[in-house]
């Protein structure tokens, strides 16, 4: 079964806006009620204070989330650092993708970002579960140039033409889509940044669907990917976890009691 | 023997406790986890940064005054003394990685009396650290002014003690409303202070050994090679160290417990040590006793300029400056922590480890904290400050040992450390003697504000908790 995590910061106050829950009851959610401290708050402590309205306040979500179709459970963690924990209880949950909350009604139109070194066939098939049997449109988007890792930047200089191959790669990634019963028209940004790109297509779409992508030095300085689509469109976002990253989380995990 | 604490204060509150599961990443509780986010790089940065700051600056010049070169030995005593209680206290921070630290395992292993005792002169003994750190740095900032061309005729004691309690006040406050992460902060400091220190005993090496000439002032006096005094010298520098056991305060929170918990431990008391042997051979190799008496408590400013000139100067204020606030904060962050672990036994009231949820901070526990840290630091009273605190935490020191040999007795069944003292009883019973020997080296007025102390928490205990039971509980 097809899982997302969706991180949420209950004592700030987050929320989950209805139209993401409503997009995301195709599949089943795990909500991740975490709570980020300061370093001078033992952990344990904040526990004991907050633990109670925490979990009230998941169980709500927790509610509004099974009532719109999936199996739903929630979890709660105190942590210093937010990135460490969405991936561990990524991992442990075998999540397939996390969410990004963001404000949104009705979704009737998904924005699907295939841009760069990026399992397509991963990203697709989540896509499917997700949309299932509903009308929800998704336009297939990929910024020229960050098609695959062969074409680097190196052997495509900036303002090229978009080449073929990434025509091909968009239209064969539709074709598949249409064969699942999914309406999909494509997109080709043709120059300029693919983040610009993307934020610009995001523009017309009720949410953003993307891959998660190794760390890079961008990452580091301006933070994750996700989180900075999703604070420059506005609307909710969802990463598709990658398998690699999956796998080698998962080697590490350790026995939860349960 | 029980599993579980019972038993209730004056106010009716019980000991909280739960069933939890550790994991290398996480603590799992009822309905709740805890990320461990410290690794092996911020363990070592704390034990580190608490330790290195104020002893390696503040002392040679009052150690080495003393006795001279034997002060090398004074330090190199103080450091096996800190290594016999590390790897004891190794052993019981990878069987219980919980925050709390020193308190955690002398109340579960000795009983609530010894554990309320352990546990008010934790944060009491950090209150005295924090406090000299703070005087510490009082007299940088006072050297750094000078630097700049502010001299201050009349006053400098009161200056002295006016900076420490400004920046008590800061700290105090910096830390009740700060919410950015200072961790990281720290071990960039941690990084910067120890390559400045490096490079300055790397050229202080080279002209120890003749390589480099400089002119070394000219004295008399000769160095004390004596067992009495470099001991009673050894307990004066012991501050210097106290800030290994500060890493078990946050044994919950760090990342596979079994293994970093002992490397940063050993490790950061190891580093420091070599670095303070050094530190203070190279000081007393370029000035004698009674010129290294005269510059008090920033000697090792005047040892910067004979070295490398106004540059060496420079880089020894600015060291002093980072050190000694590094240590002070670190201090006021252990010491809520060490607030929390007992208030959650019902030890302390309930209310002292509320958090507010506008910062997130434990603004109580700060305060209790910084509030006497304030009023001590302005007593300005370098000697006496770092005496209470070393004498507080060679009680904690010692009690840590007895404690791992009662709980090795007893066994609860919940006892399975990752890390094994090798050699039986032999280490933990040494580093007991060691830490109770090292206090009756200690001055006197010390030795009774310390006994003072320790009362005062033991009246607390009869007056307070004398129902609560926390022996051999997990």
């Amino acid at each position: 079964m097809t899982r997302v995590l969706v991180p949420v910061a209950v004592l700030e106050r987050e929320s989950v806006s209805p139209g993401l829950i409503s997009l995301l009851g195709t599949v089943d959610v795990t909500l991740l009620g975490y709570h980020v401290l300061p370093e001078q708050t033992p952990p344990d402590q904040a526990r004991l204070q907050f633990e109670e309205r925490a979990t009230a306040a998941l169980e709500d979500l927790r509610e509004d989330f099974a009532a719109a179709g999936g199996e739903a459970d929630h979890r709660l963690v105190f942590t210093r650092d937010r990135e460490q924990t969405v991936q561990r209880v990524a991992a442990e949950v075998d999540a397939d993708a996390f969410a990004v909350t963001g404000a949104v009604g009705d979704v009737d139109r998904l924005l699907v970002s295939l841009s760069g070194d990026v399992d397509v066939d991963r990203v697709l098939s989540f896509v499917e579960r997700l949309v299932g049997d509903r009308e929800v449109g998704v336009t297939l988007f990929l910024a020229a140039g960050a098609g695959s890792p062969a074409d680097a930047a190196a052997d495509a200089p900036e303002g090229t033409a978009p080449d073929d191959a990434d025509r091909a790669r968009l239209e064969a990634a539709a074709d598949r889509l249409r064969e699942a019963g999914v309406e999909a028209t494509t997109e080709l940004a043709e120059s300029g940044s693919p983040f610009d790109a993307l934020i610009d297509a995001a523009a017309g779409h009720d949410a953003v669907v993307m891959a998660e992508r190794a760390p890079s030095f961008r990452s580091l300085v301006f933070g994750d990917e996700g989180e900075r689509v999703a604070a420059a469109s506005v609307g909710p976002v969802i990463v598709v976890r990658d398998a690699e990253s999956d796998a080698s989380a998962a080697g590490t995990r350790t026995g939860r009691e349960e | 023997m029980t599993d579980e604490p019972s038993g209730r204060n004056l106010d009716g509150d019980a000991p909280v406790a739960e069933a939890v599961v550790e994991t290398e990443e996480a603590t799992i509780t009822e309905d709740a986890e805890l990320e461990r986010t410290i690794g092996l790089t911020g363990g070592l940065a704390i034990g580190i940064g608490t330790m290195i700051g104020a002893g390696i600056f503040v002392f040679p010049g009052l150690a080495g005054g003393e006795i001279g070169t034997a002060a090398s030995a004074s330090f190199a005593v103080g450091g096996l003394i800190a290594l016999l209680v590390a790897l004891p206290t190794s052993e019981l921070a990878t069987a219980m990685p919980r925050s709390g630290g020193g308190y955690y395992f002398i109340s579960r292993g000795l009983g609530t009396l010894a554990g309320t005792v352990i546990g008010l002169s934790l944060w009491l003994g950090l209150v005295f650290a924090t406090a000299f750190y703070l005087v510490g740095l009082g007299y940088y900032a006072l050297d750094a002014l000078a630097q700049v061309g502010v001299t201050v005729g009349v006053g400098t004691d009161a200056l002295v003690s006016a900076i420490a309690v400004f920046a008590g006040v800061a700290f105090t406050v910096l830390n009740v409303t700060g919410t950015e992460n200072a961790a990281k902060l720290q071990n960039a400091i941690v990084a910067l202070l120890l390559s400045m220190l490096v490079a300055f005993l790397g050229y202080g090496l080279l002209e120890a050994f003749g390589f480099v000439a400089v002119d070394t002032p000219p004295g008399q006096a000769v160095d004390v090679w004596e067992a009495v005094p470099i001991l009673s010298v050894a307990a004066l520098v012991f501050t210097s160290y106290l800030g290994f056991a500060q890493v078990a305060t946050v044994a919950g929170e760090m990342k596979d417990p079994g293994r970093n918990l002992p490397l940063a431990m050993v490790g950061s008391v190891l580093i420091v040590t070599v670095l303070y042997v050094l530190t203070i051979f190279i000081a007393t190799n370029i000035f004698t006793r009674d010129a290294l008496l005269s510059a008090g408590e920033t000697a090792m400013v005047e040892v910067g300029r004979a070295l490398l000139g106004p540059a060496g100067a420079l880089v020894i204020i600015v060291g002093g400056l980072l050190a000694t606030m590094s240590s002070a904060n670190a201090s006021i962050l252990s010491t809520s922590r060490a607030i929390y672990g007992v208030s959650k036994d019902a030890l302390l009231p309930r209310w002292a480890s509320r958090i507010n949820l506008r910062y997130g901070t434990p603004h109580v526990a700060l305060g209790m904290a910084g509030g006497p840290v304030i009023v001590l630091a302005a007593t300005g009273q370098v000697q006496l400050l770092a005496e209470v605190a070393s004498f507080l935490h060679l009680i904690m020191y010692g009690l840590m040992c007895v404690a791992l040999v009662a709980i090795r007795r007893d066994r609860p069944e919940w006892y399975d450390p990752d890390f094994v003292v090798p050699g039986g009883p032999v280490v933990p019973v040494l580093g007991a003697l060691a830490s109770f020997g090292l206090i009756a080296f200690m001055d006197r007025l010390s030795i009774a504000v310390g006994v003072a102390v320790i009362a005062v928490t033991a009246g607390w205990y009869f007056y307070y908790a004398r129902d609560v039971s926390l022996k051999g509980a997990l």
